[in-house]
C-alpha cells in the first residue's frame, strides 16, 4: 500500500525521540520507533512504563508531548484528524456509554467513524452474532458481562475497516474460546497487510501471536525483535523470564513467600 | 433504534455551525446520543437485584423536575407587575434569575461540562474537536434553555399582560442573552481554575470556587436589593458607574431605556453592555475552548497520595456518636467518603454554602427593618439559624449516590448482618461531617450577637436538627450509602424535599411559640428529646437486608 518507488516499505508509523511528562514526573524518555505494515507488535512492559500513554500521544489523546509522530507519513500534530479515520482503537479501561445498547453505541461509532448508518448496523449486527451476541444486540451495555463488553469494544474498533490498529489489553474478561477467536482474528487481519499495535500483561499470548516485541521500561524501548531474538539475546527460555530479565526484577519468590506468611496471619 | 426527533429543530443552523467549520450531521448525532443517555436511568448492581430495570423507560428526571422551576418563579410576579421603577424591578428579576440559573449550572451541569468519560471514546475517533465540543456545549444548552424556559414562562405571560408586547419581547430577548452570557461565565471560571492548577488539587479547587461562588451570589443578590432600598422607589434612577459591576443592572437598562424615563448616559452604556456583553463573551468562549479541553485532560489523571497522620479526628468521633463495630465502620466509611468522593462533593458542597449563608441574609434583612442591633439582640432573629439545617434532606437524599458506585457490590459479597448500622453510621457521619462544622461556627458567631442567653435555644435547634436529620430519613427513599449512580441531572424527590422544608418550618414555629409559655424552651427540649429517642429506634426498625 504504502510503498516508495524503490520498493522499500515506508513505516506507517514513525516515532522520533517522542518524551513526554506529567508535572515534573517523566514518562516517556526518548523513545524511537519504525513499524510497518503487516506487523503484530507486542507493546509489553510493567505498569507504568509508559505504554498506555504512547498509544494515547498516538491517538491524539495526550497532547504536550515533545518529539515527532508520524502515522501514514504524517506529523499528527498538524490538527488534521482525518488520519483517525484509518485507526481502530480499544481502550485498556472498558469505557463505553453503557446506558446505549449495544446496537445504538456500536451504530454511533460507526458513524463517527464516517459509516453510513444502516451500514453500520448491518455490519455490527452481523460481527456480535460472530462472537454469539446476537440476543443481547438490543440490550443496555450496562447488562452486558465484562467479556461480553470486550467484544463490543473489540467490534466497535473493527467495524471501519482500519488499517492500523491498536489494542490495550484486548483479551481482558474473554473465555477461553473467544480468545482463541479473537487471536485467529488478529492473525488474520495481519496477514491482510493492517498493522496491529497489541499491549498485554499476559506474556504467553504475546510470545505466540506477536511478530515483533517491544519491550518498554522507564520510558524507554529496552528490548525489540522477534521473540526469538529476544530469547538469542538474553539466553532465557520464556518472555516472562526475558521481560524479569530486562525489568531487573528477581524477587519475585521471596515477595510472594512473604505475601503468603502476612495472609496467614489473623 | 433511539432518536431525538425534536433535534431536527436545530436543522435551519446548519449552514451557520458548518461556516464556523463545525461538522453538523456529526454534532447532531453526538447529541442525540448525549440526550438518549440523560433520559436513562443506569441500573445499578443493587436495583437489579429487587427490580428488573424498566427498559423503555426513557423518560428524563430533569424534565419530569421542571414543574418545580415554574413554582419558584411565581416570586418573580410581583417585582413584574410593580409600575414603578424598572431598573429596580427588572435588575431584582434578572438578580434572582441569573442567580437560581448559575447555581443549578454549577451544581447540576459541572459534570457535563467536565466530563472526561468522552476522551477515550470520542476523540480517538475521527471527529474535530470543535464538533465535540460544539455538541458539549449544545448539550448544556438545551438544558439551560428548559429551565430558563421554565423559569421565565409564567413571568413572561405576566410581563406580556401588564406591559404589553415591547416589554414581552425585550424580556425574552434580554433573557436570551442572560443564558449566554452565564454559560460562559461558568466555562470561563472553570477554564481560569483548570489553567492555573491541577490534577485532584484542582478538583478540590472547583469545589470551594462552587462553594464561594454560591455564597457570593447569595450575597449578591442581596446587595443589588440593597442598592435601592435606600432610594425612593418611585424617584428616577440615578445609576452610578460602579454599578457597571453587577451584571444584573446591564439586563435590566434596556427597561429603563426604552420603556421608562431614565435616559442617562450610563443606562445607554449598561443596555449596549446587555447585547455586547454576551457577545464579547461567547467570542472570548470560543478562543478559549481548545485551551479549556486541553486542561481538562488534568481532571483524568490521578496524583493524589494521601497523607498518614496519627490520630484521625473520625476514629475519635466513631467511638463517642455510635454503638457497635459495624456502626462505627459505617461511621468512619462514610466520613472518608464525604471527603473525598468528588461527585458528590460537587454536589453538595454548594448546599453547604446556603447554609452558612441564609440564616445571616435573613438576620441582615431583620436588622434593616427593625430597630437596629440593639432591638435585634433581644429579639427572637436567633431562630434563623434553623436555616441552616435546610441542606439536610437534599444531602440524605444525595447519601446514596456515588461516582464509583459499582463499588457497592462489595455490599452484598460482604457479610453484613444489618443494614440499621449501616444507614444509622452514613447518617451520623453526615451529621458529624457535614452539618455539625457549619452549626457549631453559626453557633459561635450567634452566640456573640445574642449573647449567653441563647445556650438553651441552640440546645433546642440542635435536638430538633436531629430529629428532623430522622425525619427525613424517614421520608426519603432509601438506599445503600454511596451505592447509586448519579444522573447527568439529578433532580428527583424533589417532591418530598419540598415538603420536608416546610417541616423545617413547623420546627421553627414550634420554637417560637414555646417561647412564649413559662419555661417554654425546657419543655420543648425535653419533648424533643423524648422524640429523638422514639425515632431514632423507630427509624431503623424494618428495613429491607439489602
Amino acid at each position: 500500500m504504502i510503498e516508495t518507488a524503490g520498493g522499500r516499505q515506508e513505516p506507517v508509523i514513525s516515532i522520533r525521540n517522542l518524551e513526554m511528562s506529567y508535572g515534573s514526573k517523566p514518562i516517556l524518555q526518548g523513545i524511537d520507533l519504525d513499524v510497518y505494515q503487516g506487523q503484530i507488535i507486542g507493546y509489553i512492559g510493567p505498569n507504568g512504563a509508559g505504554k498506555s500513554t504512547t498509544v494515547k500521544i498516538m491517538l491524539g489523546l495526550v497532547e504536550g508531548y515533545q518529539g515527532e509522530v508520524k502515522i501514514f507519513g504524517r506529523d499528527i500534530a498538524d490538527g488534521d484528524t482525518d488520519y483517525k479515520r484509518r485507526i481502530g482503537y480499544v481502550p485498556e479501561v472498558a469505557e463505553l456509554y453503557e446506558s446505549l445498547t449495544a446496537q445504538e453505541y456500536l451504530v454511533f461509532v460507526g458513524e463517527l467513524y464516517g459509516l453510513p448508518q444502516r451500514k453500520a448496523d448491518h455490519k455490527a449486527r452481523r460481527l456480535m452474532a460472530k462472537f454469539g451476541l446476537e440476543e443481547v444486540y438490543f440490550d443496555r451495555i450496562s447488562s452486558y458481562s465484562k467479556g461480553m463488553r470486550q467484544k463490543v469494544l473489540l467490534i466497535s474498533s473493527l467495524l471501519h475497516n482500519p488499517d492500523i490498529l491498536f489494542l490495550d489489553e484486548p483479551l481482558s474478561g474473554l473465555d477461553a474460546n473467544s480468545v482463541m477467536i479473537v487471536k485467529e482474528i488478529l492473525a488474520a487481519l495481519a496477514a491482510e497487510g493492517k498493522t496491529i499495535f497489541y499491549s498485554s500483561h499476559i506474556m504467553d499470548v504475546v510470545e505466540k501471536i506477536s511478530s515483533r516485541i517491544l519491550l518498554l521500561n522507564g520510558g524507554r524501548i529496552v528490548a525489540d525483535g522477534s521473540f526469538e531474538e529476544l530469547r538469542e539475546q538474553s539466553h532465557e527460555r520464556s518472555l516472562e523470564q526475558i521481560f524479569n530479565d530486562l525489568t531487573g526484577f528477581h524477587e519475585y519468590k521471596d515477595v510472594a513467600a512473604s505475601f503468603v506468611s502476612i495472609v496467614q496471619e489473623v | 433504534m433511539g432518536t431525538v426527533k425534536w433535534l431536527q429543530i436545530l436543522d435551519p443552523l446548519r449552514g451557520l455551525f458548518e461556516k464556523s467549520g463545525i461538522d453538523y450531521d456529526m454534532m447532531r448525532r453526538i447529541l442525540e446520543v448525549k440526550l438518549l443517555m440523560d433520559g436513562r436511568r443506569v441500573p445499578t448492581l443493587i436495583q437489579k437485584s429487587s427490580k428488573t430495570a424498566d427498559p423503555d423507560n426513557q423518560s428524563n428526571q430533569f424534565i419530569k423536575s421542571l414543574w418545580i422551576y415554574v413554582v419558584i418563579s411565581v416570586v418573580l410576579i410581583p417585582f413584574i407587575v410593580m409600575k414603578t421603577n424598572y431598573m429596580f424591578q427588572m435588575s431584582l428579576v434578572f438578580g434572582i434569575l441569573m442567580f437560581m440559573i448559575t447555581t443549578s449550572m454549577i451544581s447540576d451541569f459541572s459534570s457535563v461540562m467536565l466530563d472526561v468519560r468522552d476522551r477515550n471514546i470520542l476523540f480517538s475517533k475521527p471527529v474535530q474537536r470543535r464538533t465535540i465540543s460544539m455538541a458539549k456545549l449544545l448539550h448544556v444548552l438545551i438544558y439551560l434553555l428548559l429551565l430558563t424556559g421554565s423559569l421565565t414562562v409564567v413571568p413572561l405571560a405576566v410581563g406580556l399582560f401588564r406591559h404589553g408586547v415591547l416589554f414581552f419581547l425585550l424580556f425574552l430577548v434580554e433573557i436570551i442573552l442572560m443564558d449566554f452570557f452565564i454559560v460562559v461565565l461558568t466555562a470561563v471560571l472553570y477554564w481560569l481554575v483548570l489553567r492555573f492548577f491541577d490534577g485532584e488539587k484542582l478538583k478540590d479547587i472547583i469545589n470551594y470556587v462552587q462553594i464561594g461562588l454560591t455564597i457570593v451570589m447569595t450575597v449578591g443578590y442581596q446587595f443589588i436589593s440593597r442598592l435601592f432600598n435606600l432610594m425612593d422607589l418611585t424617584a428616577a434612577f440615578t445609576p452610578k458607574w460602579w454599578e457597571i459591576f453587577i451584571f444584573p443592572a446591564w439586563f435590566a437598562s434596556p427597561f429603563e431605556w426604552l420603556l421608562g424615563q431614565g435616559k442617562s448616559p450610563l443606562i445607554v452604556i449598561f443596555s449596549v453592555l446587555s447585547v455586547v456583553g454576551p457577545l464579547v463573551a461567547w467570542w472570548v468562549y470560543s478562543l478559549l475552548m481548545p485551551s479549556f479541553e486541553r486542561n481538562l485532560q488534568k481532571l483524568a489523571s490521578h496524583h493524589g497520595r494521601g497523607k498518614t497522620r496519627g490520630f484521625r479526628l473520625q476514629e475519635g468521633l466513631s467511638m463517642l456518636f455510635c454503638r457497635g463495630q459495624l456502626e462505627r465502620l459505617f461511621f468512619r466509611f462514610s466520613w472518608d467518603m464525604m471527603g473525598r468522593e468528588r461527585d458528590f462533593k460537587l454536589k453538595v458542597y454548594p448546599q453547604l454554602g446556603f447554609s452558612i449563608v441564609f440564616p445571616f441574609i435573613f438576620m441582615f434583612n431583620m436588622l434593616r427593618s427593625e430597630g437596629g442591633f440593639a432591638a435585634m439582640r433581644t429579639g427572637k432573629g436567633f431562630l434563623f439559624l434553623y436555616f441552616c439545617a435546610l441542606m439536610i434532606p437534599s444531602i440524605i437524599m444525595m447519601l446514596k449516590f456515588s461516582g464509583n458506585y459499582k463499588g457497592a457490590w462489595i455490599y452484598q459479597t460482604a457479610p453484613l448482618t444489618d443494614t440499621a448500622s449501616v444507614y444509622k453510621g452514613a447518617l451520623k457521619a453526615m451529621v458529624a461531617r457535614l452539618f455539625a462544622p457549619v452549626f457549631i461556627l453559626q453557633a459561635v458567631i450567634f452566640l456573640i450577637i445574642f449573647g449567653a442567653r441563647i445556650i438553651p435555644e441552640l440546645i433546642v435547634i440542635l435536638l430538633g436538627v436531629l430529629l428532623y436529620v430522622v425525619v427525613s430519613f424517614m421520608a426519603l427513599e432509601k438506599g445503600l450509602p454511596f451505592s447509586r449512580p448519579f444522573q447527568s441531572s439529578q433532580s428527583g424527590g424533589g417532591f418530598v424535599i419540598f415538603g420536608l422544608i416546610v417541616l423545617l418550618g413547623v420546627f421553627a414555629g414550634a420554637h417560637f411559640g414555646f417561647t412564649f409559655l413559662p419555661y417554654g424552651e425546657y419543655l420543648y427540649m425535653l419533648l424533643l428529646l423524648v422524640l429523638n429517642l422514639i425515632a431514632w429506634k423507630l427509624a431503623f426498625r424494618e428495613l429491607p437486608a439489602s
